[in-house]
């Protein structure tokens, strides 16, 4: 803790923390323009100077720790007369064209010019030519950019695609595509979000509104289960009697959270619905004739809580294969942990200087959690272990350590890994005696993870001080899904770890802790809700009754940091509800959100009225969004298992994994994100499969078949295919493990 | 002392405007007065003061090409809104006035501008530039006006008679003989570009695992952060990017795309750091490269003069690697003799020779018999445990017999060694003895332990003490006892500093009756080293340095004969990693233009970044403005005593990122521009 002064009031500041970083806690203000809370400073804009009694000169306040004692003022005429300079100087030839600029009215230069009272260009330079750049998703305008690096900095640091860099040129300076003629990255879009000007601009947004006509609607996203803050910005679409409002683009608080491309440009699901008495009445029909409905994770938890009302009240089946895996999964887990929860949250991720993840495609799986180890492997030089099967090029320079294993074998990988980091813990006898009993030799043969590669993650993890498990959803659906779990949990509860599981869905954590599910099966039947049925109803697919989109509902969702997050809705939707459907079953309330308060306690929920919820962060990043369950204890009575043989998967093997920024049937819905579709495999998997870059494929799964192009992948290697989820009729299936063994065979050439 | 027309530099006044030749007032520094040979300079100006050295220089003309340089320089700079938008403003101001279109307001926007880049701008380059410029617009005012109220150009505005050469610097760059870019290297570390950092390193410094631990980091002597508190801890730093590429597995982040073959090829003889430096920049310029070298291995004295736990092997492959990558052939276990040098004059385009010193010197007692066993020399000793240590390479029967060895290792249990020395290969001496398991170890030295750690480091001392090293000072070995020529104990004598009654420097002289005599079982010399020149053919004739080194200009590397050149230990006597880099680097430079050209020549940054080292451009007694005082250097997390003693584990942990980020936050980003008219 080190006490100094500013402009003669007492403030503290914590090690490592900077003077503008302790002068806004203590709530003064220091003016910068290229200021980011969540990256490394800049240090480009020279606007946050600060005098001190220690110092001749002006001094850097945003990459300056303070020193005991220290006396600093902060808006001295000196001061101010310099910084009023600076202003002047971002004023040079900026071009004049507020009027139809994107950024006008949210405008940090706007602002900062407008407090400064520069009223005219004091000093003139040449002017220069510059030509705006289009980047698919993204527009550049050089004569635009005041060159702050915010976008720089957030690329490389906190999204890790590392695609744009300054190009220096002095007066010519302009943010360029790294290593490469046209930007190539996983457009996130989170450069745009952070300029402070309209030099970076979504090119679909652009020219379109005014940041004032806009109403911003603070929600969550409802791609994937990170469950991250977003704000969709709504519009009527032209000024005749009755139009229709609608989304014209999502922004987020990217000053404290980020978002992801299928969060920013993702945003336009859902379609309109009417209210048709008949059609509800058949679907009410249905339901009550199959006894049965089977649903996505698509859901709120009120819905989710609709669903398990009519269950117990009506005797309704409710199907998820995905929810119950991972329900089992962490029933497992909690017969060792003793929590029904795990203890560990992306954030967590962000701060740990040591990661493992294991069985999961991460990086496109969940973003959020890529996010944070590029943050922690960034800011804190964090060691990171990858356990996959498949290399991931998007985690190239966050991985230190990659262990490929065999398709199948993750039990044995799970016991070997718990065995390496339990090491020195402190265990029960009988434990000590499982790990020692393990058969080594043959895990390490049949996963083809050799010793060494453990002992080095044991001499990694022996120096780092915060680490962290990610467990990806590849675990939750594997044959021996349960005792996977059950060594996971080991590891968190006997070692510093803390463990986070990528769970598939937006609301799977959620649904999970509301349903109590039934075995699915091939041949039953049931209807659907955003799902396969004999009668379906929902937001996508060829549905029957039309119920709203989740941009269109209010409720909550519970994200894999056991947070239970509020979503409103953007725009209104004039068909029915579940609700409605609901309550021609004799559950009833008036609004969907009157359940918010009712979720189980049981489960940690906290009984909260929906309306009390908050949804923003704080000014110092303060997270003022809904409420974090509380981790309920369970019985600790369950006991490692032996591990069984190790499964080979020979032949034709596909990973189900999606292209970047596609999760489901809503981004597959989506205007602005890239539609990849082929099955990508490397040249050894086309020798295998017999096909060709080009060819039109049947890949005929257990479940079914289907067609697809097959591109050859000059990066890939191994006999896996990547095969896409988010295009079938219901989106993403995460119901089964997510290898397998297919058969393929050619159709035609696409060439 | 030069003779000047006229200077402000480092705050003197020299102002002999007006006066005869004869009567003129020297400047105290050791400004550029001659270009080159051929040319000689019309003025100095830098980051602070100009200089003029002849009274027909169009100072109007000189304000605005420097401000010009800037410009043009700006790739080093362009991050900050003050030096950016104001450094085009100071050009086109100075511009129009020295084209004849300049207004009266345009002096008052000069001054501000440049006041706000003096208090704001984000690196010394931003606050530095404007400081010359307002000498001369205060000095020379007239000329200024005469421009604005006649409207008409300045009097050399039109003319192209004068070359105006810039070049950047900063005081640590000027400091270290390899000249990297050092504030560059850590601001990558600071924007955590890690690839930025590693890559503005090679510009200038290949082996950036190896001087990332251990160089002697003569930067950190003339950081200008000391001025304000501690020098910034700029060596470690370097790992960073470092380790960047090889934790992540990335290929090589070469400084430039390797250039297409120009079907030249070169001879580097010795794969050390000079000869890997060659290699490297010589092979990036499109040169092809063949490496002769006569150990097994690659690396020369830091694979087998320095021990694994200060340079870990792996590491150091790393950099040697990075050199491979660029299509460098090594050829090993191939001893250069001079009939082969006589065969490479033809078969190559050029010879670069980079032996080192590998002979280790006498320390000059009585009974001084090579052929006594027990005593052996600090490079074959050293040789003999890194080749075990590092490549499993055993010592050869024979050697074994030779030194006394147990088994076909450096075992030393049971054993007293003492070495005489006093530098960084003493040290690596009784360091690796400690952990060969002798009984007891002693380092005799001539001079005090203030000396000891001036020549090494206070860490490099202090761990050597912790391990259990004896040191005893102001000690020299008179003589050697052995029976039958087996070493037995040593008769030392005792010295003591007398000063001089004159005032000049203290001598040492010997204390009679202290001597005392100490039972050892091994006596290593670690004096110095002297280099093998034999592979260089007589009837060459090859000029040698009174240290019986090779000798050159210290400029362009080249021998008396042409087209042989050297550089490294050979050329400057036992020194440096980073020296050898940097004279490496200068004459890959120089023969990768003789290769096609046949020419010697120096470039313009080099005859600069020569002139500069000249001038300093560190000044200890510079007051620091805009920096906040009192913020400690960080120190990186070493191994306990007893963690490291009986292993080769590597002592320092490095930085961790946090110490890391702080470290690099205290950098001031000292660069300055300098620019001579001639």
């Amino acid at each position: 803790m080190i006490n100094f002064t500013i402009n003669g009031q007492p403030v503290t500041a914590q090690k490592g923390e900077t003077i503008l970083q302790a002068a806004r806690k203590a709530g003064f203000y220091i003016p910068t323009m290229c200021y980011l809370e969540k990256t490394t400073p800049c240090a480009s804009c020279r606007l946050c100077v600060v005098e001190t009694d220690k110092t001749d000169g002006f001094i850097l306040s945003c990459q300056t720790p303070p020193t005991e004692g220290l006396s600093v003022t902060i808006d001295s005429e000196n001061l101010k007369a310099e910084r009023t300079n600076i202003m002047r100087l971002y004023d040079v030839n900026h071009p004049l064209e507020c009027g139809v600029c994107d950024k006008s009215g949210a405008c940090d230069l706007q602002n900062k010019t407008l407090e400064f009272g520069v009223s005219a260009q004091h000093f003139s330079a040449k002017e220069q030519h510059r030509t705006i750049e289009h980047w698919g998703l993204i527009n550049y305008d050089p004569s635009l950019c005041i060159l702050c690096e915010k976008c720089v900095h957030v690329c490389n640091e906190i999204i890790g695609d590392d695609a744009i860099e300054l190009q220096f040129g002095g007066y010519k300076s302009s943010v360029v595509p790294k290593n490469s003629e046209k930007l190539d990255c996983t457009f996130c879009g989170e450069c745009i979000a952070v300029c402070p000007v309209g030099a970076l601009v979504s090119s679909d947004f652009q020219y379109s509104a005014n940041a004032w006509e806009l109403t911003q609607i603070p929600a969550t996203c409802a791609h994937c289960s990170a469950g991250c803050s977003l704000v969709y910005e709504v519009r009527h679409t032209s000024n005749a009697l009755g139009a229709k409002p609608k989304i014209y683009r999502v922004t987020n608080d990217f000053e404290h959270a980020t978002l992801c491309g299928a969060g920013r440009f993702g945003f336009d699901f859902g379609s309109e619905g009417a209210k048709d008495e008949a059609e509800l009445a058949r679907a009410v029909d249905a339901i009550q004739e199959h006894k049965a409905i089977r649903f996505s994770s698509l859901i709120t938890n009120e819905e989710a809580y609709i669903l398990q009302k009519l269950k117990e009240s009506a005797g309704i089946k409710l199907y998820n294969e995905e929810a119950r895996a991972y329900q089992d999964f962490m029933k497992a887990y909690g017969s060792i942990s003793g929590k029904k929860s795990t203890g560990g949250s992306i954030d967590a991720v962000a701060k740990s200087d040591g990661v493992i993840v294991f069985g999961g495609r991460i990086a496109t799986d969940n973003p959020a959690l890529r996010y944070a180890m590029t943050t922690a492997a960034r800011h804190n030089g964090a060691k990171v272990v990858y356990m996959h099967p498949l290399e991931d090029a998007l985690l190239q320079n966050v991985v230190t350590q990659y262990v490929k294993y065999e398709v199948g074998t993750e039990e044995g990988v799970a016991a070997m890994l718990a065995k390496t980091l339990l090491k020195e813990a402190d265990v029960s006898e009988e434990t000590r005696r499982y790990f020692d009993d393990l058969d080594e030799g043959y895990l390490c043969a049949e996963s083809n993870v050799g010793d060494e590669e453990f002992e080095r993650i044991s001499k990694t993890f022996a120096r780092t001080k915060r680490k962290t498990l990610i467990i990806g959803s590849d675990l939750l659906s594997h044959g021996r899904a349960q005792n996977i779990a059950r060594l996971c949990a080991m590891i968190e509860a006997y070692t510093d770890f803390s463990v986070v599981v990528a769970a598939p869905s937006v609301n799977t954590v959620g649904v999970s802790l509301i349903c109590d599910l039934d075995a699915d099966g091939a041949n039953v039947k049931a209807v659907g809700y955003n799902a396969h049925g004999v009668y379906t109803m929902g937001s996508f697919g060829n549905v029957q009754l039309r119920l709203p989109a989740l941009n269109s509902q209010e409720g909550t969702f519970v994200s894999i940091n056991h947070q239970v997050l509020p979503t409103n809705v953007a725009v209104a939707f004039e068909g029915y509800t579940l609700n409605d459907v609901a309550s021609r079953l004799g559950v009833s309330s008036a609004n969907t959100i009157d359940y918010t308060a009712q979720l189980p306690v049981s489960s940690g929920f906290s009984g909260s009225e929906f309306d009390a919820l908050g949804n923003f962060y704080g000014p110092l990043g303060e997270d003022r969004r809904g409420y974090v369950l509380e981790n309920v204890d369970v019985e600790a009575d369950g006991e490692l298992e032996e591990v069984e043989d190790l499964p080979e998967f020979n032949g034709t093997v596909v990973y189900r994994c999606n292209p970047v920024n596609q999760f489901n049937a809503y981004t597959a819905q989506s205007r602005q994100l890239e539609k990849d579709t082929a099955l990508r495999g490397s040249a050894q998997f086309a020798a295998a499969a017999k096909i060709a870059n080009g060819d039109k494929i049947r890949v005929e799964f257990g479940s079914g078949s289907e067609e697809r192009m097959f591109v050859l992948d000059g990066e890939m290697k191994g006999t896996v295919a990547l095969v896409p989820s988010y295009d079938g009729a219901y989106g993403a299936a995460n119901d089964r493990y997510r290898f397998e063994k297919v058969k393929i065979s050619r159709v035609g050439s696409e060439v | 002392m030069s003779k000047v027309y006229f200077s402000t530099w480092r705050g003197e006044q020299i102002n002999n405007i007006g006066k005869a030749d004869e009567e003129w007032e020297k400047s105290a520094y050791n400004l550029p007065l001659e270009y080159n040979e051929h040319a000689s300079s019309k003025a100095f100006i830098g980051w602070d003061g100009v200089a003029l050295f002849s009274p027909d220089v169009d100072v109007v003309r000189l304000a605005t090409e420097y401000a010009a340089q800037y410009q043009v320089y700006s790739e080093a700079c362009g991050r900050c809104a003050p030096g950016r938008w104001g450094g085009r403003i100071l050009y086109d101001l100075l511009d129009k006035i020295a084209r004849g279109e300049g207004a009266l307001s345009d002096m008052e926007h000069l001054k501000e501008v440049s006041k706000t880049m003096q208090e704001t701008s984000k690196c010394e380059i931003g606050k530095t530039v404007p400081n010359p410029l307002l000498d001369l617009m205060n000095h020379f005012e007239s000329e200024f006006m005469a421009c604005i109220e006649g409207q008409k150009p300045s009097k050399h505005y039109h003319m192209h008679d004068t070359n105006y050469i810039a070049k950047i610097t900063a005081p640590c760059m000027d400091a270290c003989p390899a000249h990297v870019d050092i504030p560059a290297y850590i601001e990558g570390v600071r924007d955590l570009r890690f690839d930025d950092s590693l890559m503005a390193t090679r510009q200038t410094m290949p082996l950036a695992h190896t001087c990332g631990r251990v160089c002697p980091h003569p930067c950190e002597t003339e950081c200008r952060r000391t001025n304000l508190d501690e020098a910034i801890s700029i060596m470690e730093l370097k790992r960073l990017g470092a380790d960047y590429e090889t934790d992540h597995g990335f290929g090589f982040f070469h400084p430039a795309q390797k250039k297409p073959s120009i079907g030249k090829k070169v001879a580097v003889i010795g794969a050390g750091p000079a000869g890997l430096t060659g290699a490297y920049y010589l092979a990036l310029e499109g040169v092809d490269v063949d490496v002769y070298e006569e150990l097994p291995v690659l690396g020369g004295e830091v694979a087998v003069g320095v021990p694994e736990y200060r340079m870990p092997i792996d590491k150091y492959n790393q950099d040697i690697e990075a050199v491979r990558d660029l299509g460098v052939n090594f050829i090993t276990n191939t001893k250069v003799t001079a009939d082969m040098m006589r065969q490479f004059e033809n078969d190559y385009d050029a010879v670069l020779v980079a032996t080192g010193t590998r002979i280790s010197k006498k320390v000059y007692c009585d009974n001084e018999r090579p052929e006594i066993q027990g005593y052996w020399g600090a490079i074959d000793f050293l040789d003999k445990v890194n080749l075990q240590v590092k490549y499993d390479i055993m010592v050869p029967e024979a050697d074994q017999k030779r030194h006394m060895l147990p088994a076909n290792f450096v075992d030393l249990s049971g054993k007293t060694l003492a070495c005489v020395g006093g530098g960084f290969t003493s040290m690596d001496v009784v360091r690796c003895a400690i952990r060969a398991g002798a009984k007891k170890v002693i380092m005799l030295y001539r001079r005090d332990e203030a000396t000891i750690i001036k020549n090494t480091t206070y860490e490099e001392y202090h761990e050597a003490v912790e391990e259990g090293v004896e040191f005893i000072f102001h000690s020299a070995v008179a003589k050697m006892n052995d029976e039958n020529d087996v070493l037995k104990s040593l008769t030392v004598d005792r010295f003591e500093l007398v000063p001089d009654p004159n005032g000049g420097r203290p001598t040492l002289e010997k204390i009679d009756g202290a001597s005392f005599d100490i039972d050892v079982d091994y006596l290593i010399p670690a004096v110095s080293q002297s280099a093998d020149l034999k592979l260089l053919p007589e009837e060459w004739e090859i000029e040698r340095t009174s240290w019986a080194t090779i000798k050159t200009n210290g400029k362009d590397y080249m021998t008396s004969r042409k087209g042989i050149f050297a550089a490294g230990d050979c050329e400057y006597g036992p020194m440096t990693i980073v020296n050898a880099v940097g004279q490496a680097k200068r004459a890959a430079s120089v023969m990768a233009r003789y290769v096609q050209s046949g020419e010697i020549t120096l470039s313009d940054d080099e005859i600069m970044e020569d002139h500069l080292r000249k001038l300093k451009v560190y000044d200890k007694k510079e007051k620091i403005k805009g920096w906040l005082p009192g913020l400690p250097r960080a120190h990186s997390e070493v191994l306990t005593v007893d963690e490291r003693k009986d292993n080769n584990r590597e002592v320092k942990y490095g930085f961790t990122q946090e110490e890391a980020l702080a470290e690099a936050e205290r950098c001031m980003r000292c660069y300055y521009i300098a620019m001579v008219a001639h």
